[in-house]
C-alpha cells in the first residue's frame, strides 16, 4: 500500500533540463512544489572526470541502472519484431541530460513552427513530405521570443546576436528570428582552426557564426567560466561552467523553500480520477511506495519516458492511457536526422589542427546558409536541409580510431606511421536537418520486453524517410565543400540511415490545436487531462536543423508560467 | 580584461584543489595489483595478436609496450568481465586456424605467417574462428582503448600512446595558446586520476 504523502501544489516529474527549468518560475511565484527525480545529485569533484574512457566509451555518466532496464526497443516497420539496441541514451540525475549535454542552447526559426504553410505559399502543397503527419506548431516564434529571452539569461546563454529587432549583424547568425536583447555572454572564445574555418566559409560567400551555449563564457551568477579541457562531451562541467539545471534553475529554486525534491524516486504511474483530472504521482523510493497528491502535475521526463508514463497510467477515464482517448499518445513520434543518423562528413588536413582541448560543438563555428528554408528549394525534391558544425575537443581513443581515408591499411606498422601523422589530422562536421513526423513513426509500449517491475518498455517503431534522406545528402555536400576551401585533402560523406535510439527526439505527445491529432494544447497541458502539463521534445511538432534544449527550456518555462496565471482555472 | 585574468586564476585554483580529491583509499592502502582473467597462454596470444596490429618499430613503442594487452586482460577480469569467455574462446580459435593453417601455434608464427592469420580473420575467410570479423574488429577496439585511453585503467603505458598520436594530455583548464594551430603544447604527461593512477 502506497503511503499518502502531504498534498502539493505542483509535482514536477523528471528535473532534467525542462522539469529542471520549469520549477524555477513556479517556486517563485510561491506555489508549493515537489521535484520527483529518478537519479540523484552528482558531485563535480567526484563524478565529473577528463577520461574517455569513463565519458565516452563506457557511459559512466549516462547509462544508469534505471535508463538501462527501461532501454526502448527498436524496429524500422510494423512487421519487424522488435529488438533491444542498445541502452537509452539518456541518463538520470538531478539535471539530468543537461549535465553531459554540449550546451548548445539555438532558438527554433520562424519557419519551423509554421513549416506547413510556408512551403505551401512558396513552393506549394505538392513539396510536402509525402506520409508526414506535419502540422503548424498552435504558437509562432514570437509567441516563445519572450520565453527563448527569459531563458538564456536565468539558465546563461553565450553567443552572439544576428538578428536584433530585424538589425542583421553577420557576426552572428543572420537567419535567426528577430530578437529583443543580446545574449547575456559573448561566445566561447575562438580559436585557430575555428578562425581557419571561417575564412573557408567567407570564401564561398557563406556567412559563419560561433554557435550558442549555455556555458560562461566569462564568470557569471558566482560561478566560473569555461576551462576548454575538451570532456565536455557525455562529461559533467567539473568547474560548472556548463549551466546544466542542477548548477543554474534547480539551485535558484531551491533558494526560495517553495521546491521540495525526492532524488532517487522512480514515478510509476500518474493518477487520474473519473473526471479526467489527475490527482498525483505515484513513485518507489527505496522499495517503498509513495503517492504524492497534487493539484497539477507536469511530466518533464525524456519523450520516451514521458510517453510511457501516459500509456502505463490507466484509469477509467482513460482506458487505453492517461490523456490518450483519442489514439495521439506515442503518434507523430520522430528522432532527428544529425550524428545519430548517420548523418556525417569527416576530413583529412594536411596539417595539425590542435583540436585537442575545446569544448565540443558550444566551442564551435555554424554555417546555416543550407538549413530549414535559408535556400530556394525549387527543382530539389526536398524541403528544409541541415545546419553545419564545425568544433573542438578530439578525444585520444577516438583519434586514433579514425578512418584512414584509403590512404592506409586499418593494422600494422603502416598503419601505425598514418595515425601518429593524422590522428590530429582528422576532424568531423556534425549536421542536424530538419525532420518531421511521418504515418511510419510511432511509440507504443512493446508487450514482449518489460523492466523488473513488469512494466513494458517503449517500442519505437521508424520506418524510412526519403525527404529527410535528400536533405542531409545535400547538406553532406555543402560541408564537403566547406572542408575542400579550407584545404582538407580527403573528404569522407556518410551514408544516412535514419535515427535510431536518440538524444534528439520529439513528438508523442505533440502540441496543437486540434485534439483529434494532438496530446497537449498551445499551452502544453494536456487536451483530455487538463491539470496535466508535459514538457520535453514530446510536444515538438518539427525539430529544426538544430538542438532541441533551448526551445524545450522556453516552452517548459511557458508551460509553467500558464499555470502560475491561470491557476485557479486549471488547478482550482 | 581584468575579469578574465581572474576568472582564468580562480579557474586554475579549482582545478589545483580539485586534482588532489583522489580517493582516500588509494592515497593510504598499499597498491594492491590488480586481478588478471587470463593464463600466460591466453595472454601470449593475445600479446602475439596486437604485437602485429600495432608492433613495435623504428616509431617506438607497440602495442604490448604501451600496454594494450595489460590493459584487455586486467578490465576482463573487471568491468568487461561479461566479454572474458568470449575473448579467450576467441583467442583459442585463432590458435587452432594457425595450427591448421600453419602447422604451428600462433605465437610460433614468423610475421608473414602472423598477418596472413591475422588477415584471414578480418575477412572472415578464416571460417573455423567463431564470428572472425567481430572478433577481430573487438579485439583491435580493446587494442586502442588500451594504448590510448587513460592509463589509470592498466594500458597506455608511460603515456606511450598518446605520445604515438601526439595527444599532449588530459589538462584541466586551456589556454588559449593551448589551442594554437602552429604550436602544439607540450605533453602533460598525467592521468586524469591523478600521478598516483599513472599505470599499474
Amino acid at each position: 500500500m502506497a503511503t499518502n504523502l502531504k498534498p502539493v501544489d505542483v509535482a514536477v516529474v523528471g528535473l532534467g533540463a525542462a522539469g529542471g527549468v520549469a520549477v524555477l518560475p513556479l517556486a517563485r511565484a510561491g506555489l508549493n512544489v515537489a521535484g520527483i527525480e529518478a537519479g540523484t545529485w552528482m558531485d563535480p569533484a567526484k563524478d565529473f572526470h577528463a577520461d574517455e574512457i569513463y565519458n565516452n566509451v563506457r557511459g559512466m555518466i549516462t547509462t544508469g541502472n534505471k535508463i538501462r532496464r527501461e532501454a526502448p526497443t527498436f524496429r524500422t516497420s510494423s512487421d519487424q519484431k522488435a529488438q533491444r539496441v542498445g541502452p537509452s541514451p539518456m541518463m538520470n540525475a538531478v539535471g539530468g541530460t543537461s549535465i553531459h549535454y554540449h550546451g548548445q542552447s539555438w532558438r527554433l526559426k520562424p519557419w519551423d513552427f509554421k513549416t506547413i504553410s510556408e512551403v505551401k505559399k512558396r513552393y506549394g502543397a505538392s513539396y510536402l513530405p509525402k506520409g508526414s503527419t506535419l502540422e503548424d506548431w498552435p504558437l509562432s516564434y514570437d509567441d516563445l521570443e519572450p520565453f527563448y529571452d527569459t531563458v538564456e539569461h536565468e539558465v546563461g546563454v553565450c553567443g552572439k546576436a544576428g538578428n536584433l529587432k530585424g538589425l542583421l549583424d553577420p557576426a552572428g547568425n543572420v537567419y535567426e528570428g528577430p530578437r529583443q536583447r543580446e545574449y547575456p555572454m559573448p561566445p566561447l572564445r575562438t580559436t585557430d582552426y575555428l578562425e581557419h574555418m571561417k575564412a573557408a566559409a567567407r570564401s564561398l560567400g557563406w556567412k559563419p557564426f560561433h554557435s550558442p551555449a549555455a556555458i560562461n563564457s566569462v564568470p557569471r551568477h558566482g560561478r566560473g567560466s569555461c576551462g576548454y579541457h575538451g570532456y565536455c562531451d557525455r562529461g559533467g562541467c567539473h568547474l560548472r561552467a556548463k549551466n546544466s539545471t542542477c548548477f543554474s534553475t534547480i539551485p535558484e529554486a531551491l533558494k526560495t523553500k517553495n521546491l521540495t525534491i525526492s532524488d532517487r524516486a522512480q514515478v510509476t504511474r500518474v493518477v487520474s480520477d473519473n473526471h479526467g483530472r489527475v490527482t498525483g504521482v505515484q513513485y518507489i523510493r527505496d522499495d517503498r511506495e509513495y503517492f504524492q497528491p497534487a493539484k497539477a502535475v507536469l511530466l518533464g521526463s525524456y519523450t520516451y519516458e514521458n510517453v510511457r508514463l501516459l500509456l502505463l497510467s490507466k484509469s477509467k477515464a482513460f482506458s487505453n492511457g492517461l490523456a490518450n482517448n483519442h489514439g495521439q499518445v506515442g503518434r507523430h513520434y520522430f528522432g532527428h536526422w544529425d550524428a545519430q543518423a548517420g548523418v556525417g562528413v569527416n576530413a583529412l588536413f594536411p596539417m595539425d589542427l590542435n583540436v585537442w582541448y575545446g569544448a565540443i560543438l558550444s566551442q564551435g563555428v555554424v554555417i546555416d546558409e543550407w538549413a530549414d528554408d535559408s535556400f530556394d528549394h525549387a527543382g530539389l525534391g526536398f524541403i528544409g536541409g541541415a545546419s553545419m558544425t564545425v568544433n573542438t575537443e578530439r578525444h585520444p581513443i577516438a583519434a586514433a580510431a579514425t578512418e584512414t581515408f584509403g590512404h592506409a591499411p586499418m593494422w600494422g606498422s603502416k598503419w601505425k606511421a598514418w595515425i601518429h601523422e593524422n590522428g590530429g589530422r582528422t576532424v568531423s562536421a556534425y549536421l542536424q536537418a530538419n525532420s518531421f513526423p511521418y504515418e511510419n513513426t510511432y511509440l507504443d509500449l512493446d508487450s514482449e520486453v518489460k523492466d523488473p517491475l513488469g512494466d513494458p518498455v517503449i517500442r519505437v517503431t521508424s520506418g524510412p524517410k526519403e525527404n529527410e534522406r535528400l536533405a542531409a545528402i545535400y547538406a553532406q555536400d555543402k560541408m564537403e565543400e566547406w572542408f575542400k576551401a579550407a584545404g582538407a585533402t580527403a573528404v569522407k560523406k556518410a551514408n544516412p540511415g535514419g535515427p535510431r535510439l536518440s538524444t534528439h527526439t520529439y513528438g508523442g505527445t505533440r502540441m496543437g490545436d486540434n485534439p483529434e491529432t494532438n496530446v497537449a494544447d498551445r499551452w502544453g497541458f494536456a487536451h483530455e487531462a487538463p491539470n496535466l502539463g508535459l514538457l520535453g521534445g514530446s510536444v515538438f511538432g518539427t525539430s529544426g536543423a538544430r538542438n532541441p534544449t533551448l526551445t524545450i527550456q522556453a516552452l517548459a518555462w511557458r508551460t509553467a508560467d500558464h499555470l502560475i496565471k491561470s491557476w485557479k482555472s486549471i488547478a482550482g | 580584461m581584468a575579469d578574465e585574468k581572474q576568472s582564468l586564476e580562480m579557474t586554475r585554483r579549482a582545478v589545483i584543489a580539485g586534482a588532489t580529491l583522489v580517493p582516500v583509499a588509494a592515497l593510504t592502502a598499499p597498491a594492491q595489483p590488480p586481478e588478471r582473467a587470463l593464463t600466460a597462454a591466453e595472454k601470449q596470444i593475445l600479446e602475439a595478436f596486437v604485437d602485429r596490429l600495432c608492433p613495435k618499430d623504428e616509431l617506438g613503442p607497440g602495442a604490448v609496450e604501451c600496454g594494450a594487452a595489460n590493459y584487455i586482460d586486467i578490465q576482463l577480469a573487471g568491468y568487461l568481465a561479461a566479454e572474458k569467455e568470449a575473448i579467450v574462446s576467441g583467442l583459442a580459435a585463432v590458435d587452432a586456424y594457425a595450427h591448421s593453417a600453419h602447422g604451428r601455434p600462433f605465437t610460433g608464427l614468423s610475421a608473414d605467417q602472423k598477418d596472413d592469420v591475422l588477415a584471414a580473420i578480418e575477412n572472415g575467410s578464416a571460417t573455423t574462428v567463431p564470428n572472425a570479423r567481430g572478433f577481430f574488429n573487438r579485439v583491435r577496439r580493446l587494442m586502442l582503448e588500451g594504448m590510448f585511453g587513460d592509463p589509470h585503467y592498466g594500458g597506455n603505458s608511460n603515456f606511450a600512446g598518446w605520445d604515438l598520436i601526439r595527444y599532449p594530455g588530459p589538462r584541466q583548464a586551456v589556454s588559449p595558446e593551448e589551442q594554437k594551430m602552429s604550436t602544439l603544447p607540450k605533453p602533460y604527461r598525467r592521468s586524469a586520476w591523478g600521478a598516483e593512477h599513472s599505470g599499474h
